[in-house]
């Protein structure tokens, strides 16, 4: 019987959180990597800095960095393939195979090559973002703090030299003054810069893959950083343009196959925001009840409909999410299905589950802080 | 809530969901009612039963011991299935329970071996497989735990008698039969001597005749599996089984071997369209019912899917029926159990139906009216996607709920004789030379583990099977 099933059926059993040893040192402010032990770990880093560093190890290995504004893109008359981009300065420059990595606009994939856009807002209705850094404040916190507003949320991602902050919301509710004074009021510490306004559409670029063009990052879409999938997604991407790498002759199967997967995987992580909006109470604004009420994604009402009534996760081949963080989000949201396992319960249960309590409260409690892990000063 | 499961049939099904459901429901009633006739609950298929790897696990799972069911069965031991006929009237080739090769810098050995053929060099992905060269030698050990050991690479099934394994599951169950079946109405079945069971659940394990299931649509898939006839036999024979079962094709159809102790368990699969009809024939309709569950009544084993055991498949089909049901059983009436157990199955057994329909549409018989139809016969869609990427570039995308994984596709596309157009370009990155080594290291790897092994014989000896 799985083990939230088993919760479900307890009583008495504490928080489904008190059996989560990431989510007890985080909530102690404890780190330690898992050497082998079955929980993972993610980093919170400057963007900017990850940039740098990445463009130094590649020039290191022979990657040559030609600055300049891309004015025009030359396509091939016969297979509208990706000849060459123009720059500013005059100069040309040819290759076989184009990554567009331009961000939100794809210069490539959709100013040249036009693949279409298909837009998610009526499910996930935030359009805009301010981004601020501040001064820390206090400890450095392993986790991010994504909290609800009126209408969007906030995150805060801790940094050992600043941390990061954004206002993610809807224009359709919230005007933007209100939106930065929001923002500025819940800020840890002291601002650092000027706001950065963003905007958006959340969706996904029709086609990702098209001729000799593979959109990555933002050029593929964008989905709003709720979850951190932005990297993610690129990983993911890379990963299997390597595994479909062309050989030279072009087989249109290879981008076909490339597109499946990749809208397999924009969509199933769509479902799982979708969720966190969807599955809420709070009656404070016109937002939030057009999110509890919008229609969702046949797919995730099947998902939802399920977990409601029997506390089951559907399971899949590929998706980035796994059955921890669908529980993690179902429960959190205090999505509280209907009817556990009918085998959860019986004897010995209720020991086992208070063993298993004690003992990761234990292990979290003995790992250093995450200063310590990280070799800063607290 | 259910309180009370009824399952009708006491064949191998029958007594396999009994056991499941005792051991997972202790506070729950379970009824088995027996039905006349032989036992077809897994499809009339011979009197011996071939299981895939995860089968001796789920006899571990459930308090069965493997060498008491192997003797009480006339049970050996399998390391895969060996193919022939089927990529042309004198080809074989040998479909192992274990991995083929080892990848390199990322990039999977039959992308290597490509690269190597590409090359010139000739090579059989079977004989870098260990199961395969095993039972190519006849001969047989258990795997290694120990994942750093070649030993480790292989899995293994078993081979069965059907009487036995249904006998051994039924005393695991520590029930005995209600009864046995004359009808079903109002959600009850009456016995032979007039008693009246009513359960909350029933399932259905009588069989293609899904004495209790019947009703429901079924999906055809005679169009891809042209087989509509079986005569099942049973060959004494002596001397020590080989460690393999055989699917043999011939003009009409094939015919399927699985060895036990004294004896061959076989199955003649033909269509009635290109042989004349054999003595003993039974016809039987490959498919599968549209809705499994419906309202109370769930169909398991071949009352819920019948298509031909090409590899040892039809108890792994049963076993994930079982979990997925144990998992899946409802919690109030009118919950959405059902309808997420059917989308489970379907997906499970077309998928599988995808699997089989490729030994037919790969095939080189070239001659043979049924074998050209299959060729040039459309397959499903999700077929056809795997076919022309693995065609193109030899990848074989998995969809949810694969019985099989990409390394049994690529062994049995690559046996057939299906070669890709191209190899990833990863595999160009590595030298020839550390390519030829590489194989020639897990070659030699391999055939020093095979030497070491006992035979199958004195394995089956050792462990009390055979005097």
């Amino acid at each position: 019987v799985p083990f939230h099933q088993q919760w479900l059926a307890a009583e008495g059993a504490g928080a489904f959180e008190d059996y989560s040893l990431p989510i007890r040192a985080a909530r102690r402010g404890r780190f330690h990597r898992p050497d082998g032990a079955p929980y993972n770990y993610a980093y919170q880093f400057d963007a900017g800095l990850y940039a740098k560093y990445l463009r130094g190890y590649s020039e290191a290995r022979g990657v040559e960095r030609r600055e300049g504004k891309v004015v025009d893109v030359a396509l091939d008359g016969e297979s509208g393939f990706v000849r060459s981009v123009m720059l500013e300065s005059g100069e040309a420059i040819e290759a076989d195979l184009f990554l567009d990595c331009s961000g939100f606009r794809g210069l490539l994939i959709e100013q040249a090559l036009h693949a279409g856009y298909e837009e998610w807002t009526h499910w996930l209705p935030c359009d805009r973002a301010i981004a601020i850094p501040c001064a820390n404040s206090g400890l450095l916190a392993p986790y991010t703090r994504a909290a609800a507003q009126e209408s969007g949320w906030i995150w805060r991602i801790p940094l050992q030299h600043r941390t990061g902050n954004g206002h993610v919301y809807s224009s359709g509710f919230l005007g933007d003054e209100a939106a930065l004074e929001t923002l500025l009021a819940q800020l840890p510490g002291a601002p650092l810069a000027e706001p950065n306004r963003l905007r958006f559409v959340t969706g996904k670029r029709r086609t990702q893959w098209l001729g000799n063009t593979v959109a990555i990052g933002l050029a593929s879409g964008f989905l709003e950083p709720l979850e951190s999938t932005s990297i993610h997604l690129i990983q993911v991407a890379i990963g299997r343009l390597l595994d479909l790498f062309p050989t030279g002759e072009w087989d249109p199967l290879d981008a076909q196959e490339f597109n499946r997967l990749m809208a397999l995987d924009y969509e199933r992580v769509r479902d799982f925001l979708i969720l966190h909006y969807h599955c809420q109470q709070r009656d404070d604004s016109a937002f939030w009840r057009h999110c509890r009420e919008m229609a969702l994604p046949a797919s995730l009402e099947a998902k939802l409909a399920l977990f409601r009534e029997r506390g089951m996760v559907t399971q899949y081949r590929e998706g980035t999410f796994l059955e921890p963080s669908w529980l993690a989000v179902y429960l959190g949201q205090h999505v509280i299905p209907r009817h556990p396992d009918p085998r959860a319960g019986g004897e010995g249960v209720a020991a086992v589950m208070a063993a298993m309590r004690a003992e990761t409260a234990a292990l979290a409690e003995a790992m250093p802080p995450h200063e310590a892990a990280l070799g800063v000063p607290a | 809530m259910i309180g009370r499961i009824g399952i009708v049939g006491g064949g191998v099904a029958g007594w396999m969901a009994a056991l499941a459901l005792v051991r997972a429901l202790p506070g729950t009633r379970i009824d088995l009612i027996e039905t006349e006739g032989p036992d077809w609950s897994l499809g009339p298929f011979g009197p011996a039963e071939a299981s895939l790897p995860d089968f001796p696990h789920w006899l571990a799972d459930h308090g069965v011991d493997e060498n008491a069911l192997l003797r009480a069965a006339r049970g050996s031991f399998a390391l895969g299935t060996a193919f022939s006929g089927w990529a042309g009237p004198e080809a074989d080739w040998f479909l192992p329970f274990g991995t083929i090769g080892a990848p390199l810098a990322g990039t999977g050995f039959h992308q290597l071996a490509a690269r190597l053929r590409a090359g010139g060099h000739a090579l059989r992905l079977a004989d870098f497989s260990l199961a395969a060269i095993a039972a190519a030698s006849g001969r047989f050990a258990r795997p290694s735990d120990d994942p750093r050991s070649i030993l480790s690479s292989y899995g293994y099934g078993l081979h069965l008698d059907r009487a036995g394994l249904a006998a051994t599951l039924r005393a695991a169950s520590g029930i005995g039969p209600a009864g046995t079946f004359r009808a079903f109405a109002d959600d009850q079945v009456t016995l032979h001597d007039g008693t009246r069971i009513a359960a909350d659940l029933w399932l259905d394990c009588s069989g293609p005749a899904a004495l209790l299931a019947g009703g429901g649509d079924w999906e055809s898939w005679a169009e891809w599996l042209p087989c509509d006839r079986v005569v099942e036999s049973w060959n004494p024979a002596e001397g020590v089984p080989p460690p393999y079962g055989h699917a043999g094709a011939f003009e009409a159809g094939w015919q399927r071997t699985v060895p036990l102790v004294g004896g061959q368990g076989g199955a003649l699969f033909y269509a009635s369209g290109h042989l004349p009809a054999q003595p003993g024939a039974v016809s039987f309709a490959q498919g599968r019912r549209t809705q499994a569950w419906r309202g109370n009544v769930v169909a398991l084993g071949a009352a819920a899917t019948l298509v031909e055991p090409l590899h040892g498949w039809n108890l792994a089909l049963l076993q994930n029926a079982l979990a997925r049901l144990i998992g899946l059983l409802p919690a109030a009436p009118g919950g959405p159990e059902p309808a997420e157990y059917n989308r489970l199955t379907a997906e499970e057994a077309d998928r599988l139906r995808d699997f089989a329909i490729l030994h037919y549409k790969t095939n080189g018989r070239t001659g043979d009216p049924l074998w050209d139809a299959a060729r040039t016969t459309p397959v499903p869609e999700t077929l056809r996607h795997k076919l022309d990427l693995y065609e193109s570039r030899g990848r074989v995308p998995l969809y949810d709920e694969e019985l099989f994984e990409a390394e049994d596709w690529i062994a049995v596309l690559d046996g057939q004789g299906v070669r890709p157009r191209r190899h990833d370009a990863l595999a160009d990155a590595i030298p020839e030379e550390a390519l030829a080594q590489h194989a020639s290291h897990i070659r030699a790897l391999i055939l020093d583990a095979v030497r070491a092994m006992p035979h199958h014989g004195a394995t089956l000896r050792s462990e009390g099977l055979i005097a």
